[in-house]
């Protein structure tokens, strides 16, 4: 199982009647990689966990666990992952830590009191922990669900959404905890329409759009091909009949370039031949996922 | 990973989930046997015909346990899968490497304890009402043939529960199979009169209905006497139990059945 890959999908098809919701999809996770699958609403992702976890099945197209394939040996292959869905569930009947008990059993382990105890510390549930799960807010119940995907210390963690609804402090806190698993050599896949959370938790991205991936590498890959760094000028006098093919925007002393990921302020400067002397200020901002995002999108639409 | 810590945890969280609502699940079916037992066992019950000069409210028991045990089940299995449904939570059970087999058995025993006990209350309010009408206690007399009747009724409908439930979208559809198929099916089983009473037409179609068999099962065990033998009840009625598994099985085989 070491040398296997934490989740390997290939060529996975998922067809509703005539539509396609995903279109031969191949990719792979490494051991102790967060790996992000991005894309507009309906691109997806959330059918493409759902087949993962055979809550849907493939039209054709295979998942493999650590080398299981998840259609011919469910059993073995469950053990080794933990899902968090994106939808919350409620659980209604019983107490946070009745809950985690019964998961627990759901995975054969009968988890003893201090373990659980340990995931509710973690998890800042133990206050709650005897109250009805129906009582929590929904970051709570968000948590909750965490520590159930966390009760048997799954291998591989598919997280759908995970921060969708939640406040930006629970927020702060889950990517601590991400990254506290990741460096626990616990691979991810994570799905989110917060593309700054993607940047700042994945090591590897995976572009969706209409069912098929449509550009899967590393993040600073991404931005270096797909995005454009954003270069402000404050000049000492305006210069507003100034063009030049690089040139975003003017704003009163401030002249506003959208320039390669590659390119220094040295070569914009001798681009546009504007003297050193004439500068009282240059910031430079890098490109984002949304620039990735739009460029990737927009390339393959047209 | 041990198979029965899975099984038994699945077990035990539903019947932990029935006893959180008793008055739902244990007070409302005791209310409903008691006014069963008082209007057709003791109002009515000198006017109506039972086979063998036996008094009509021993005829009814057995009746009444049979359908107490079958009806609350069936509610229980539909419910296990209907209310997990609505709330997101019957998913879990398909992320987890619980097997099939196991959620079918677990869900379906869980089912029958709650059957069991809601029949055992009817049986003691029975005895009661027995009591206070004939002087004396109602003495079972095959309790091993009435034990496998309950057991493998009970074991069946929590299996048809289990499929109504994950192939139903709405608990409407849950309330129209439970009122329009099966409780004119265990009205017509034989629960209140013998097969005898019936026009040779219904008595004929009734020999379609699986719960004819279980309630004249039952009712051979509690009392010595039945409609139908038992022998060929006892085989239909495991015959069903293996229809209704393969119906469990393959409803709960079908991943998107988990969700709502």
């Amino acid at each position: 199982m070491k040398d296997r890959d934490p989740l390997v999908l290939s060529h996975l098809t998922k067809k509703y009647g005539p539509n396609t919701a995903v279109n031969d999809v191949s990719f792979s996770i490494k051991p102790g990689e967060v790996f992000g699958l991005l894309g507009p609403n309906g691109a997806g992702k959330t059918t493409i966990i759902s087949t993962i976890m055979t809550l849907q099945s493939a039209t054709s197209g295979t998942v493999e666990v650590f080398g299981i394939d998840i259609r011919k040996n469910p059993k073995k292959a469950k053990i080794l992952i933990g899902y968090v869905a994106q939808e919350l569930v409620h659980h209604g009947f019983f107490t946070v830590e009745q809950v985690l008990k019964y998961h627990a059993n759901y995975y054969g382990l009968k988890k003893n009191h201090k373990d659980i105890i340990y995931l509710l510390h973690k998890l800042d549930l133990y206050i709650h922990r005897n109250k009805l799960v129906n009582q929590l807010s929904g970051g709570m119940k968000r948590r909750l669900m965490i520590a159930k995907a966390l009760i048997h210390e799954p291998k591989l963690l598919l997280l759908d959404e995970p921060t969708a609804g939640v406040d930006l402090e629970l927020r702060n806190s889950l990517w601590e905890f991400i990254h506290e698993l990741k460096n626990k050599n616990i691979s991810i896949l994570l799905t989110t329409h917060y593309l700054e959370e993607a940047q700042q938790l994945c090591d590897r991205i995976g572009i969706l759009q209409k069912g098929a991936l449509r550009r899967i590498d590393k993040v600073e890959n991404l931005l270096e091909e797909h995005s454009l760094k954003r270069i402000s000028l404050v000049l000492k006098t305006p210069r507003n009949s100034f063009t030049h093919s690089l040139l975003e925007s003017i704003e009163g002393p401030c002249l506003h370039f959208r320039v390669p990921h590659k390119m220094a302020v040295q070569e914009l400067l001798s681009e546009i031949a504007i003297p050193y002397e004439e500068i009282l200020d240059v910031q430079v901002a890098p490109g984002t996922l949304e620039d990735v995002m739009k460029n990737v999108l927009s390339r393959e639409e047209s | 990973m041990s198979a029965l810590i899975q099984i038994q945890g699945l077990f035990v969280r539903e019947v932990a989930r029935f006893f959180k609502v008793p008055l739902q699940t244990i007070g409302a079916p005791i209310v409903n046997s008691a006014l069963y037992l008082m209007i057709f066992g003791v109002s009515l019950g000198n006017s109506i015909r039972s086979p063998d000069h036996i008094p009509y409210l021993a005829f009814l028991i057995p009746g009444l346990i049979a359908m107490s045990v079958i009806k609350n089940a069936f509610d229980n299995a539909t419910s296990a899968i209907m209310g997990p449904k609505y709330v997101n939570e019957l998913q879990d059970l398909r992320i987890v490497p619980l097997s099939i087999q196991q959620i079918s058995w677990a869900k379906s025993f869980a089912s029958l304890t709650r059957g069991l006990l809601v029949g055992l209350i009817t049986y003691i309010v029975g005895q009661v009402f027995f009591y206070i009408t004939e002087g004396h206690l109602l003495i079972i007399t095959h309790p091993h043939i009435l034990a496998y009747f309950l057991i493998v009724g009970g074991l069946a409908f929590g299996f048809l529960g289990i499929a109504i439930g994950m192939i139903s979208s709405s608990f409407e559809h849950v309330g129209a199979v439970s009122a329009l198929v099966l409780l004119p099916l265990i009205y017509l089983g034989g629960v209140f009169f013998t097969l005898q009473n019936l026009h040779p037409f219904w008595q004929k179609l009734s020999f379609f209905n699986p719960l004819l068999y279980i309630i004249n099962g039952v009712r051979y065990g509690v009392l010595g006497t039945t409609d139908v033998s038992f022998l060929t009840s006892g085989l239909i009625t495991f015959v069903f139990l293996l229809l209704t598994y393969i119906c469990a099985y393959m409803s709960l085989k079908k991943g998107v059945h988990y969700l709502r």
